[in-house]
């Protein structure tokens, strides 16, 4: 089984708020001028992961679906023109790189993820084999433009930077990963619905792929 | 004081790039030729020529079904064994365009088949529906350090017991979107590239790239003796200018591992990053020969890693390295290997690769 004590989270939902009311609403949260040149991801992302405080023996896992879809249409409509700041800012996972470049905080492992239903668990468990004693699981989406209108991007922004530890001081939760039945019927769990335990605090007990089971639970 | 784990071995590993697989490639480049030719970058006429390596007959527009689809169907028959994508043989895929062209294509033609392909999500399941392969997908993104993820992730899950073997699964196939964007920020231009050569001006070249390697704890010929990471995070597209970032990276690896290496380097081409890398591979294999292949092959992206880990084993096999083709002296050290070279003597390779957002990555792959 793996498991780690869950130290600090910070949630941020912005819904479908715009990425102008994101900014102004966030601002006061980064340097002056800085969040001009970050996409909305990257602002309710490092709204939560800022705040605690990366180090370099920390590992980062990042988790996110869909990314940074605004840079990315915004990129692909400036065809036959490309815009090069726009093609960096749409490469994953641009929105971790935003905040830790702000920061100048060099971390030794970054390991950014995507995928579907399944990405919480196999991005949890790609945490909980780092063999640092301080993780940072993080992860979120940015509600699309003309890529959610056709179905393939977020309907919701929000992120989420959870403090998995082999330490139980302080701790406010634990988490673990547990083997199952790769034959016993599942229900997968996506990164918005994880968002949502995450933000609410609620437990959880489930069968979330072949062979993985999630339990989430809180001390406080 | 906790014991190492055992190095996690290396039971198949094979590639696909514009030449062909590994062995066609490695006979290409032990015979100084290039994939390389000049092309337009959006592939339209009028557009400015590029040099690109594209896998013959692939269009280089996206179609429906993709174009690399058969060529990468091709490379996973090689994959030895069944049940890839199940808990005890998870599958890890790297990559950094995954179906990215086709997001291009819907925007020029409308046909929202495309949009299915889109995604790198969508992408790889389109990908593991038609391999086979069931629900158990990692798929890791990370720029062109992607690769080395896959294999550090398979091989954590190997050393955890959590599987019995682990594929990682790597693709990269050039379009427009990657190329227009690598254009537009003026380091793909009509120049080819020659890595580590020292002279005025940089440029890289881009290629098409597939690879496969099947890790296990105990079967296989070769074994990845150490894998290490660092991410600066001081710029988007710029190392630090005291080449801290490459000499951290290296400094983790286990270089006792090994007697005596060659270095298998990222040398894109770009002189900035192609100075600091080599200084800071000298600095921690003194003497040790460098080469680059992306002056052959272009720079195949999030999956270099695992193309030229593929190359790299079949020149170990076949006793000779190919030298940096594309490229002359001087080069940016005397370390840099210009011509082909025995491999007599030598007991290991260093591969590395960088990224976006001063990423770096390496490994040391052994005779097990």
């Amino acid at each position: 089984m793996l498991e780690r004590w869950i130290t600090a989270l910070r949630t941020e939902d912005a819904g479908d708020e715009s990425p102008a009311a994101t900014r102004e609403r966030l601002r006061d949260l980064f340097p002056r001028n800085a969040t001009r040149r970050m996409t909305q991801l990257g602002i309710v992302l490092g709204s939560t992961l800022q705040p605690l405080r990366p180090r370099e023996n920390d590992t980062v896992v990042y988790a996110s679906t869909h990314a940074e879809t605004l840079a990315l249409e915004g990129y692909l409509d400036s065809f036959p023109n490309p815009s090069p700041t726009l093609f960096q800012t749409s490469i994953h996972p641009s929105s971790v790189q935003q905040n830790l470049i702000q920061l100048q905080q060099p971390v030794r492992e970054l390991l950014p993820l995507t995928g579907g239903d399944d990405l919480p668990a196999l991005a949890l468990q790609a945490a909980l084999l780092a063999p640092t004693a301080r993780t940072l699981l993080c992860g979120g989406e940015e509600r699309g433009g003309w890529l959610l209108e056709q179905g393939h991007a977020s309907d919701r922004t929000f992120a989420f930077t959870l403090v998995l530890s082999t330490d139980a001081t302080d701790a406010i939760g634990r988490v673990s990963l547990e083997p199952a039945a790769s034959d016993a019927p599942f229900r997968p769990l996506p990164l918005a619905a994880f968002f949502d335990h995450l933000h609410h605090r609620r437990p959880c007990d489930l069968l979330v792929s072949p062979g993985r089971r999630l339990v989430l639970n809180w001390s406080t | 004081m906790s014991v190492p784990p055992p190095p996690i071995r290396v039971a198949a590993c094979g590639a696909l790039t514009a030449f062909g697989d590994e062995t066609v490639t490695l006979d290409a480049l032990l015979a100084g030729r290039t994939a390389l030719a000049a092309r337009p970058v959006q592939g339209r006429p009028g557009d400015d020529l590029v040099p690109l390596a594209l896998i013959p007959a692939r269009p280089y527009d996206e179609t429906l079904p993709p174009g690399w689809l058969p060529a990468l169907q091709t490379l996973a028959a090689r994959i030895p064994g069944e049940g890839w994508g199940t808990p005890r043989r998870p599958v890890f895929v790297t990559g950094s365009n995954f179906g990215v062209g086709h997001l291009l294509a819907f925007r020029r033609h409308g046909d929202p088949a495309h949009l299915d392909l889109g995604t790198p999500y969508e992408c790889v399941a389109h990908v593991a529906r038609t391999l086979g392969w069931g629900p158990d997908v990692t798929v890791i993104s990370h720029a062109c350090v992607s690769a080395h993820l896959g294999l550090l992730q398979a091989t954590r899950t190997l050393h955890a017991g959590l599987a019995d073997e682990a594929l990682v699964f790597s693709f990269d196939f050039i379009s427009a979107f990657v190329a227009g964007g690598f254009h537009a920020l003026k380091i793909l231009n009509a120049d080819f590239p020659a890595p580590y050569q020292n002279r005025p001006v940089g440029s890289i070249g881009l290629g098409d790239g597939a690879a496969f390697a099947v890790l296990t704890r105990d079967r296989g010929d070769f074994a990845l003796a150490g894998q290490s990471l660092h991410n600066e995070m001081h710029h988007f597209t710029a190392n630090r200018a005291d080449g801290s970032g490459f000499a951290a990276c290296l400094a983790d690896l286990p270089a006792a591992a090994v007697r005596r290496v060659w270095l298998k380097g990222h040398g894109t081409g770009t002189l900035e990053a192609g100075r600091l890398e080599t200084a800071a591979l000298d600095q921690a294999f003194p003497d040790a020969p460098l080469v680059s292949w992306k002056g052959a092959l272009g720079h195949t992206l999030g999956s270099c890693g695992l193309v030229e880990l593929a190359i790299a084993l079949a020149a170990i096999r076949r006793g000779r390295a190919p030298g940096t083709i594309g490229a002359t002296a001087p080069g940016f050290t005397p370390a840099v290997a210009f011509d082909a070279f025995d491999l007599a003597g030598f007991d290991g390779v260093v591969c590395t690769s960088n990224a976006f957002g001063g990423a770096h990555a390496a490994f040391i792959a052994c005779h097990a």
